[in-house]
Protein backbone atom coordinates (compact mmCIF):
# COMPACT_ATOMS: atom_id res chain seq x y z
CA UNK A 1 0.00 0.00 0.00
CA UNK A 2 1.36 3.57 -1.17
CA UNK A 3 -1.81 5.73 -1.07
CA UNK A 4 -2.95 7.74 2.19
CA UNK A 5 -4.68 6.14 5.19
CA UNK A 6 -8.06 5.20 4.87
CA UNK A 7 -8.10 6.18 8.88
CA UNK A 8 -7.17 9.55 7.99
CA UNK A 9 -9.25 12.80 8.25
CA UNK A 10 -8.44 16.52 8.25
CA UNK A 11 -10.61 18.46 10.98
CA UNK A 12 -10.83 21.26 12.70
CA UNK A 13 -12.28 20.41 16.00
CA UNK A 14 -12.08 17.17 17.65
CA UNK A 15 -10.75 15.00 20.88
CA UNK A 16 -11.78 18.55 22.87
CA UNK A 17 -9.65 20.55 21.03
CA UNK A 18 -9.78 23.16 18.23
CA UNK A 19 -7.40 24.76 15.50
CA UNK A 20 -7.43 27.49 12.90
CA UNK A 21 -6.43 25.15 10.38
CA UNK A 22 -7.45 21.70 9.34
CA UNK A 23 -5.17 19.11 11.14
CA UNK A 24 -4.67 14.99 10.22
CA UNK A 25 -7.10 13.43 12.83
CA UNK A 26 -6.66 9.39 13.25
CA UNK A 27 -10.39 7.84 13.16
CA UNK A 28 -8.82 4.66 14.22
CA UNK A 29 -7.31 6.84 17.90
CA UNK A 30 -9.52 8.84 17.69
CA UNK A 31 -7.28 11.82 18.14
CA UNK A 32 -4.78 14.00 16.05
CA UNK A 33 -1.99 13.18 15.05
CA UNK A 34 1.63 14.16 15.36
CA UNK A 35 3.40 16.03 12.93
CA UNK A 36 5.68 12.96 12.22
CA UNK A 37 2.73 10.20 12.52
CA UNK A 38 1.21 12.43 9.85
CA UNK A 39 3.76 11.88 7.47
CA UNK A 40 3.13 8.09 7.56
CA UNK A 41 -0.61 8.62 7.35
CA UNK A 42 -0.21 10.53 3.79
CA UNK A 43 2.09 7.97 2.64
CA UNK A 44 4.98 10.84 2.11
CA UNK A 45 8.41 9.94 1.51
CA UNK A 46 7.38 6.15 0.65
CA UNK A 47 6.20 5.76 3.86
CA UNK A 48 2.98 2.93 4.08
CA UNK A 49 0.63 3.80 6.81
CA UNK A 50 -0.26 -0.24 6.61
CA UNK A 51 3.70 -0.94 7.27
CA UNK A 52 4.48 1.67 9.13
CA UNK A 53 2.10 2.78 11.53
CA UNK A 54 1.22 0.86 14.62
CA UNK A 55 -2.46 2.16 15.11
CA UNK A 56 -3.09 0.79 11.11
CA UNK A 57 -6.52 -1.74 11.21
CA UNK A 58 -6.99 -2.98 7.72
CA UNK A 59 -9.59 -1.11 6.20
CA UNK A 60 -11.32 -4.30 4.13
CA UNK A 61 -11.31 -6.83 7.38
CA UNK A 62 -14.93 -8.19 6.86
CA UNK A 63 -14.38 -10.39 9.68
CA UNK A 64 -16.43 -8.58 12.66
CA UNK A 65 -12.93 -9.37 14.95
CA UNK A 66 -11.60 -6.90 17.09
CA UNK A 67 -8.53 -5.43 16.34
CA UNK A 68 -5.32 -7.35 16.43
CA UNK A 69 -3.39 -6.54 19.44
CA UNK A 70 -0.04 -6.33 17.90
CA UNK A 71 -1.44 -3.48 15.42
CA UNK A 72 -3.77 -1.70 17.73
CA UNK A 73 -2.63 0.46 20.42
CA UNK A 74 -4.67 2.34 23.27
CA UNK A 75 -2.48 4.98 23.90
CA UNK A 76 -1.73 7.38 20.43
CA UNK A 77 1.02 9.82 22.09
CA UNK A 78 4.77 9.33 22.48
CA UNK A 79 6.80 7.27 24.87
CA UNK A 80 7.72 10.04 26.62
CA UNK A 81 4.26 12.01 27.37
CA UNK A 82 6.84 15.01 28.74
CA UNK A 83 8.01 15.80 25.23
CA UNK A 84 10.33 13.77 23.55
CA UNK A 85 11.34 15.12 19.96
CA UNK A 86 14.57 13.17 18.57
CA UNK A 87 15.13 14.42 15.30
CA UNK A 88 17.63 17.59 15.92
CA UNK B 1 35.30 21.21 28.12
CA UNK B 2 36.65 20.38 31.75
CA UNK B 3 35.14 21.40 35.70
CA UNK B 4 38.04 23.57 34.98
CA UNK B 5 35.92 25.36 32.70
CA UNK B 6 33.25 25.76 35.38
CA UNK B 7 35.64 27.07 37.59
CA UNK B 8 36.91 30.28 35.34
CA UNK B 9 33.41 30.67 35.02
CA UNK B 10 33.42 30.17 31.27
CA UNK B 11 30.40 32.14 29.21
CA UNK B 12 27.36 29.28 28.89
CA UNK B 13 26.22 28.84 25.31
CA UNK B 14 22.41 28.76 25.66
CA UNK B 15 20.27 27.01 22.82
CA UNK B 16 16.62 26.91 22.52
CA UNK B 17 15.23 24.75 20.45
CA UNK B 18 12.06 26.24 19.84
CA UNK B 19 9.31 23.43 18.52
CA UNK B 20 11.08 20.44 16.77
CA UNK B 21 9.41 18.69 13.76
CA UNK B 22 8.07 15.47 15.91
CA UNK B 23 5.47 17.07 18.02
CA UNK B 24 2.82 20.27 17.74
CA UNK B 25 0.20 21.69 18.82
CA UNK B 26 -1.87 18.44 19.64
CA UNK B 27 0.53 17.99 22.30
CA UNK B 28 1.13 21.80 23.16
CA UNK B 29 -1.09 24.15 22.53
CA UNK B 30 1.13 26.91 22.80
CA UNK B 31 4.43 25.25 20.71
CA UNK B 32 5.07 27.52 17.95
CA UNK B 33 4.42 26.12 14.66
CA UNK B 34 4.35 29.24 12.26
CA UNK B 35 6.95 31.31 11.23
CA UNK B 36 5.39 34.04 12.90
CA UNK B 37 5.22 32.60 16.16
CA UNK B 38 8.61 30.72 16.13
CA UNK B 39 10.16 34.61 15.65
CA UNK B 40 8.11 35.32 18.20
CA UNK B 41 9.41 33.18 20.63
CA UNK B 42 12.62 33.30 19.37
CA UNK B 43 13.01 36.69 19.92
CA UNK B 44 11.59 36.15 23.33
CA UNK B 45 14.16 33.33 24.13
CA UNK B 46 16.85 35.95 23.04
CA UNK B 47 15.94 38.39 25.29
CA UNK B 48 15.74 35.80 27.84
CA UNK B 49 19.51 35.21 27.14
CA UNK B 50 19.65 32.26 24.45
CA UNK B 51 22.20 33.59 21.60
CA UNK B 52 21.17 30.42 19.53
CA UNK B 53 17.75 29.28 17.93
CA UNK B 54 17.63 25.60 17.00
CA UNK B 55 14.81 25.96 13.74
CA UNK B 56 12.54 23.53 12.01
CA UNK B 57 10.25 24.48 9.48
CA UNK B 58 6.66 23.34 9.25
CA UNK B 59 3.79 23.38 6.94
CA UNK B 60 0.76 25.62 7.44
CA UNK B 61 -1.02 22.69 9.18
CA UNK B 62 2.04 22.23 11.44
CA UNK B 63 3.24 19.33 9.33
CA UNK B 64 6.79 19.21 8.96
CA UNK B 65 8.33 20.86 6.01
CA UNK B 66 11.90 20.28 4.73
CA UNK B 67 12.21 22.72 1.69
CA UNK B 68 14.45 25.68 1.41
CA UNK B 69 11.32 27.88 0.41
CA UNK B 70 10.25 26.86 3.88
CA UNK B 71 13.34 27.12 5.79
CA UNK B 72 13.73 31.05 3.93
CA UNK B 73 10.05 31.79 5.09
CA UNK B 74 11.04 31.05 8.58
CA UNK B 75 14.52 32.07 8.94
CA UNK B 76 13.52 35.26 7.53
CA UNK B 77 10.83 35.61 10.09
CA UNK B 78 13.72 34.88 12.71
CA UNK B 79 15.88 37.37 11.32
CA UNK B 80 13.24 40.16 11.30
CA UNK B 81 12.00 39.66 15.04
CA UNK B 82 15.80 39.01 16.56
CA UNK B 83 18.46 41.16 16.82
CA UNK B 84 22.15 39.52 16.97
CA UNK B 85 20.98 35.65 17.86
CA UNK B 86 22.60 32.61 15.96
CA UNK B 87 20.57 30.80 13.83
CA UNK B 88 20.80 26.80 13.40
CA UNK B 89 18.76 24.81 10.99
CA UNK B 90 17.79 21.42 11.71
CA UNK B 91 18.74 18.69 9.20
CA UNK B 92 17.28 16.50 10.94
CA UNK B 93 14.30 13.99 9.42
CA UNK B 94 12.90 10.63 9.98
CA UNK B 95 11.98 8.84 6.73
CA UNK B 96 12.57 12.16 4.53
CA UNK B 97 14.67 11.57 2.03
CA UNK B 98 18.56 12.39 1.33
CA UNK B 99 18.00 15.26 -1.26
CA UNK B 100 15.49 16.82 0.73
CA UNK B 101 17.65 16.85 3.93
CA UNK B 102 20.01 19.18 2.34
CA UNK B 103 17.45 21.70 1.57
CA UNK B 104 17.78 23.67 5.24
CA UNK B 105 21.25 24.26 3.72
CA UNK B 106 20.26 26.04 1.40
CA UNK B 107 18.71 29.78 2.36
CA UNK B 108 19.97 33.41 1.68
CA UNK B 109 21.75 33.67 3.97
CA UNK B 110 22.81 30.09 4.93
CA UNK B 111 22.43 29.36 8.80
CA UNK B 112 25.44 29.92 10.67
CA UNK B 113 24.76 26.75 12.34
CA UNK B 114 22.95 23.49 11.25
CA UNK B 115 22.35 20.24 13.28
CA UNK B 116 23.89 17.17 11.74
CA UNK B 117 22.56 13.50 13.21
CA UNK B 118 25.40 11.05 13.48
CA UNK B 119 23.73 7.85 13.46
CA UNK B 120 20.60 5.91 13.27
CA UNK B 121 18.17 6.29 15.94
CA UNK B 122 14.50 4.59 16.28
CA UNK B 123 11.22 6.27 15.98
CA UNK B 124 7.76 5.19 17.52
CA UNK B 125 7.00 1.27 16.60
CA UNK B 126 7.65 0.99 13.23
CA UNK B 127 10.41 4.09 12.22
CA UNK B 128 13.77 4.60 11.75
CA UNK B 129 15.69 7.66 10.64
CA UNK B 130 18.88 5.85 9.17
CA UNK B 131 20.90 9.25 9.20
CA UNK B 132 24.30 6.31 7.21
CA UNK B 133 27.52 7.56 7.25
CA UNK B 134 27.11 8.67 3.62
CA UNK B 135 24.26 11.11 4.35
CA UNK B 136 26.24 12.21 7.38
CA UNK B 137 29.32 13.34 4.93
CA UNK B 138 27.42 14.85 2.18
CA UNK B 139 25.56 16.98 4.38
CA UNK B 140 28.67 17.37 5.99
CA UNK B 141 30.49 18.70 2.66
CA UNK B 142 27.89 20.76 2.22
CA UNK B 143 28.30 22.47 5.00
CA UNK B 144 31.31 23.34 4.54
CA UNK B 145 30.88 24.80 1.18
CA UNK B 146 28.64 27.21 2.72
CA UNK B 147 30.91 27.62 5.72
CA UNK B 148 27.91 26.21 8.33
CA UNK B 149 29.00 25.20 11.88
CA UNK B 150 27.76 21.45 12.41
CA UNK B 151 26.52 20.67 15.85
CA UNK B 152 27.16 16.93 15.93
CA UNK B 153 24.30 15.33 17.62
CA UNK B 154 25.89 12.34 19.62
CA UNK B 155 22.39 10.23 20.70
CA UNK B 156 23.74 7.52 22.19
CA UNK B 157 27.82 5.51 23.04
CA UNK B 158 27.62 4.49 18.88
CA UNK B 159 27.48 7.79 17.82
CA UNK B 160 30.36 8.93 19.71
CA UNK B 161 32.21 6.31 18.36
CA UNK B 162 30.78 7.20 14.93
CA UNK B 163 31.55 10.94 15.67
CA UNK B 164 35.46 9.85 17.00
CA UNK B 165 36.31 8.37 14.20
CA UNK B 166 35.72 11.23 11.33
CA UNK B 167 36.47 14.61 13.97
CA UNK B 168 39.52 15.40 12.00
CA UNK B 169 37.04 16.33 9.62
CA UNK B 170 35.24 19.05 11.71
CA UNK B 171 36.80 22.63 12.09
CA UNK B 172 38.14 23.41 15.96
CA UNK B 173 36.76 23.37 18.12
CA UNK B 174 34.22 20.46 17.02
CA UNK B 175 30.47 20.92 18.87
CA UNK B 176 28.79 17.67 19.95
CA UNK B 177 25.40 17.73 21.24
CA UNK B 178 24.44 14.85 23.75
CA UNK B 179 21.57 13.45 23.85
CA UNK B 180 19.89 11.78 27.20
CA UNK B 181 16.70 9.96 27.57
CA UNK B 182 14.67 7.38 26.23
CA UNK B 183 14.31 4.93 23.27
CA UNK B 184 17.68 5.51 20.83
CA UNK B 185 18.98 8.21 23.10
CA UNK B 186 21.58 7.91 26.16
CA UNK B 187 20.28 6.69 29.24
CA UNK B 188 20.02 9.20 31.50
CA UNK B 189 22.08 9.65 34.34
CA UNK B 190 24.81 11.75 36.26
CA UNK B 191 27.46 9.11 36.15
CA UNK B 192 26.93 8.26 32.44
CA UNK B 193 27.45 12.05 31.66
CA UNK B 194 30.33 12.19 33.83
CA UNK B 195 31.80 9.35 31.64
CA UNK B 196 31.28 10.77 28.53
CA UNK B 197 32.61 14.25 29.50
CA UNK B 198 35.61 12.28 30.93
CA UNK B 199 36.80 10.59 28.05
CA UNK B 200 36.36 13.23 25.36
CA UNK B 201 39.70 14.13 23.35
CA UNK B 202 40.68 17.42 24.47
CA UNK B 203 39.60 20.57 22.47
CA UNK B 204 36.10 19.38 22.01
CA UNK B 205 32.91 21.86 23.12
CA UNK B 206 29.90 19.83 24.02
CA UNK B 207 25.82 20.65 24.72
CA UNK B 208 23.78 18.44 26.42
CA UNK B 209 20.06 17.79 26.15
CA UNK B 210 17.97 16.33 28.28
CA UNK B 211 14.32 14.74 27.39
CA UNK B 212 11.41 15.20 29.44
CA UNK B 213 11.84 15.50 32.88
CA UNK B 214 15.72 14.95 32.26
CA UNK B 215 16.10 18.65 30.91
CA UNK B 216 16.69 20.39 34.24
CA UNK B 217 19.44 17.83 35.60
CA UNK B 218 21.41 17.03 32.95
CA UNK B 219 21.99 20.49 31.32
CA UNK B 220 22.13 21.47 34.85
CA UNK B 221 25.37 19.18 35.55
CA UNK B 222 26.17 19.93 32.12
CA UNK B 223 26.78 23.67 32.96
CA UNK B 224 28.98 22.22 36.11
CA UNK B 225 31.30 19.77 33.74
CA UNK B 226 32.02 22.78 31.59
CA UNK B 227 29.68 22.08 28.97
CA UNK B 228 26.72 24.17 27.40
CA UNK B 229 22.71 23.55 27.56
CA UNK B 230 20.21 22.99 25.21
CA UNK B 231 16.46 23.84 26.27
CA UNK B 232 13.22 24.55 24.70
CA UNK B 233 9.78 22.89 24.11
CA UNK B 234 11.25 20.59 21.47
CA UNK B 235 12.89 18.63 23.95
CA UNK B 236 10.64 19.11 27.17
CA UNK B 237 7.24 20.47 27.51
CA UNK B 238 6.55 21.16 31.09
CA UNK B 239 8.32 23.84 33.54
CA UNK B 240 7.49 21.08 36.12
CA UNK B 241 5.34 18.13 36.74
CA UNK B 242 1.79 18.74 35.89
CA UNK B 243 2.82 23.05 34.42
CA UNK B 244 3.15 23.28 30.40
CA UNK B 245 6.93 25.21 29.79
CA UNK B 246 7.05 27.93 27.60
CA UNK B 247 10.22 28.36 25.53
CA UNK B 248 11.02 31.46 27.10
CA UNK B 249 10.84 30.41 30.83
CA UNK B 250 12.98 27.42 30.11
CA UNK B 251 15.80 29.41 28.60
CA UNK B 252 15.20 32.12 31.34
CA UNK B 253 15.58 28.85 33.96
CA UNK B 254 19.05 27.75 32.47
CA UNK B 255 20.17 31.44 32.14
CA UNK B 256 19.19 31.57 35.93
CA UNK B 257 21.20 28.70 36.61
CA UNK B 258 24.38 29.35 34.98
CA UNK B 259 24.68 32.24 36.35
CA UNK B 260 24.28 31.24 40.01
CA UNK B 261 26.54 28.67 39.40
CA UNK B 262 29.15 31.67 38.27
CA UNK B 263 29.13 31.02 34.96
CA UNK B 264 27.58 33.82 32.80
CA UNK B 265 25.04 33.01 29.94
CA UNK B 266 27.43 33.49 26.60
CA UNK B 267 26.43 36.77 24.32
CA UNK B 268 25.80 35.81 20.84
CA UNK B 269 29.48 37.50 20.00
CA UNK B 270 30.94 35.05 22.99
CA UNK B 271 29.36 32.07 21.46
CA UNK B 272 30.51 32.82 18.15
CA UNK B 273 33.75 33.18 19.33
CA UNK B 274 34.00 30.00 21.26
CA UNK B 275 32.61 28.12 18.55
CA UNK B 276 34.51 29.65 16.11
CA UNK B 277 31.34 30.84 13.73
CA UNK B 278 32.65 34.06 11.58
CA UNK B 279 29.00 35.63 11.71
CA UNK B 280 26.75 36.12 8.32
Amino acid sequence: MTEECPHLTYRTEGDDRSFDVARAFCTVTDSFVQPMRADVCNARYGLDPERDCEFYVAPERTDGGTVDPANGADDPTETDAAGGDEDR
Amino acid sequence: MTYRDYLDGKPTIVTAALSGGVQGKETHPDLPESPEEIAAAAAACEAAGASVVHLHARRENGERAFSTERFQTLTDAVREATDDVIIQHSTGGTAAPDDLRHEPLRTDPAPEMASLDMGPLNRYERLTSENTRALVSSLHAEMLDRDIKPELEVFNDGHLNETLAVLEEFEEPPYMNFLFGGGTTSPPSPRNLANRVENLPEGVEFTVIGLGRHQLPMTTQSILLGGHVRVGLEDNQYYEKGERATNERLVARAVRITEELGRPAATPAETRELLGLRGR
